[in-house]
């Protein structure tokens, strides 16, 4: 089990970008058999409301992009000043090259920068922004820049009941400096393979690449459609894998950090749905008022985008210096779902220059 | 475990259902929102009260109320 700790870097900001159209749960009706009653039962129980979708001409590149430009700017960074580039992202535009070399491209970064794709997603956030850390803590990088975003309304399929109203589109852009007196930021990640077919898109990759057959739709027992080339989850096995795991994580977390629950000001968990999020609350038995989860009823499960997505919907006037109560916050991350794999941190978040979300402009 | 709290436990699980209405015959696939958020309710609620998390495939092997609470027994 990786468990880190790193001295005096931090998080300087953090940029989110949904794309413009809006699509809310009443407009699923049909997916339900026209069962109004169902839907209030997803949106009292989940949460389920509304869900960004990104048109077919924008990719997370572009989501991503738009929000380092706004990042960069407002922290008032030159491209050429970043030195490492990752890129967390499941829906990159092309097999190869990595989105991460795209992006650096488009930014007009240096030559002299590390830029690499990371493949995961809904843990994939605290994963790069660990990496981020330790390439920093190595003297590898002074400034990393970390793009997360997906764009998974496209991999669902709209007749699996399962995942169609679930999943939104979001791009982000967080900054990681090198910074004297940012204290020690904890870290802990872990990995099960076991359930990699728990969370999956069969086709499309070198195991079976697409063909006629991966394009032909099938119904599942429980009446759900969908084909290879789309992302299957098995909802059960999911949720008892994160009501198992991240709860008993966390705890081991602040154990490690030597830290108490009550000190953390708040626990910023994957928006994977409100129901697991409040669920996690309860478990860790913390008040609901510092687990947010406003942000998955806004944008959906965003994947890879969920943490700064939320970090910027939810918390941007307490972390940005709006609310002068406190001029750092103690922030938990927490990030789980595809692989299955899972990323917890502790951080001392400092005021930051830059927090905020925006929907993309063409 | 008391077959009458457990009971009472899955009624408060199982939303929109009226009081009283889970007794030990109970079949359900005959409550008229018995689905898979049905199910994951059920997975959280059997898991806080007496920390055993079963798996869909579990729950669904269980044709009445009394069938659950008789797997849960064995588990605790």
């Amino acid at each position: 089990m990786p468990a880190n700790q790193f001295l005096d870097i931090s998080l300087t900001g953090s940029v989110t970008v949904v794309p413009p159209n809006v699509r809310s749960i009443e407009e699923d009706v049909d997916l339900f058999g026209g069962n109004i009653r169902q839907i209030e039962r997803l949106k009292k129980t989940l949460g389920l409301n509304e869900r960004r979708i990104a048109s077919s001409n924008i990719t997370s590149l572009d989501l991503c992009e738009q929000a380092a430009q706004v990042l960069l700017g407002q922290l008032n960074i030159k491209s050429s000043d970043v030195d490492g580039v990752l890129f967390v992202t499941q829906t990159p535009d092309h097999s190869q090259p990595s989105n991460a070399s795209l992006l650096h491209g488009r930014l007009g970064c240096d030559t002299d920068c590390a830029a690499l794709d990371v493949g995961l997603g809904c843990s994939g956030f605290v994963y790069a922004l660990w990496l981020a850390y330790s390439i920093i803590a190595n003297g590898s990088s002074q400034r990393v820049l970390l793009l997360a975003g997906d764009t998974l309304s496209r991999l669902v399929h709209p007749k699996d009941r399962a995942t169609a109203s679930l999943f939104g589109d979001a791009g982000s852009a967080t900054m990681i400096e090198k910074r004297e007196g940012a204290g020690v930021s904890w870290f802990r990640l872990g990995t099960d393979g076991r359930g990699s077919n728990s969370l999956i898109v069969p086709a499309g990759g070198a195991r079976l690449p697409l063909s006629q057959e991966t394009a032909e739709e099938y119904t599942d027992d429980d009446g759900n459609i969908r084909t290879k080339e789309n992302l299957f989850m098995d909802g059960s096995e999911v949720f008892n894998f994160s009501i198992e795991v991240i709860p008993q994580e966390i705890k081991a977390l602040l154990e490690y950090a030597g830290a108490s629950k009550d000190t953390v000001d708040y626990f910023l968990l994957h928006q994977a749905n409100r129901y697991m999020v409040h669920n996690i609350g309860k478990r860790l038995k913390v008040g609901l008022d510092r687990c947010p989860v406003d942000s998955f009823g806004a944008f959906g499960n965003v994947s890879s985008a969920s943490i700064p997505g939320a970090l910027a919907y939810e918390l941007a006037d307490q972390l940005s210096g709006k609310c002068k109560n406190k001029s750092s916050h103690q922030v938990v991350f927490s990030g789980f779902g595809v692989g299955l794999s899972w990323g917890s941190c502790l951080l001392t978040v400092p005021e930051l220059d830059c927090l905020e979300w925006r929907v993309y402009e063409a | 475990m008391q077959i009458k709290i457990f009971l009472q436990q899955l009624e408060e699980s199982l939303e929109g259902l009226d009081s009283g209405t889970v007794s030990e015959t109970t079949v359900f696939k005959e409550l008229k929102e018995w689905d898979s958020l049905a199910i994951l309710t059920l997975t959280d609620t059997i898991d806080l009260e007496y920390g055993v998390l079963l798996k869909k495939a579990e729950i669904e092997s269980c044709e009445t109320a009394q069938s659950l609470f008789d797997l849960v027994q064995s588990k605790v």
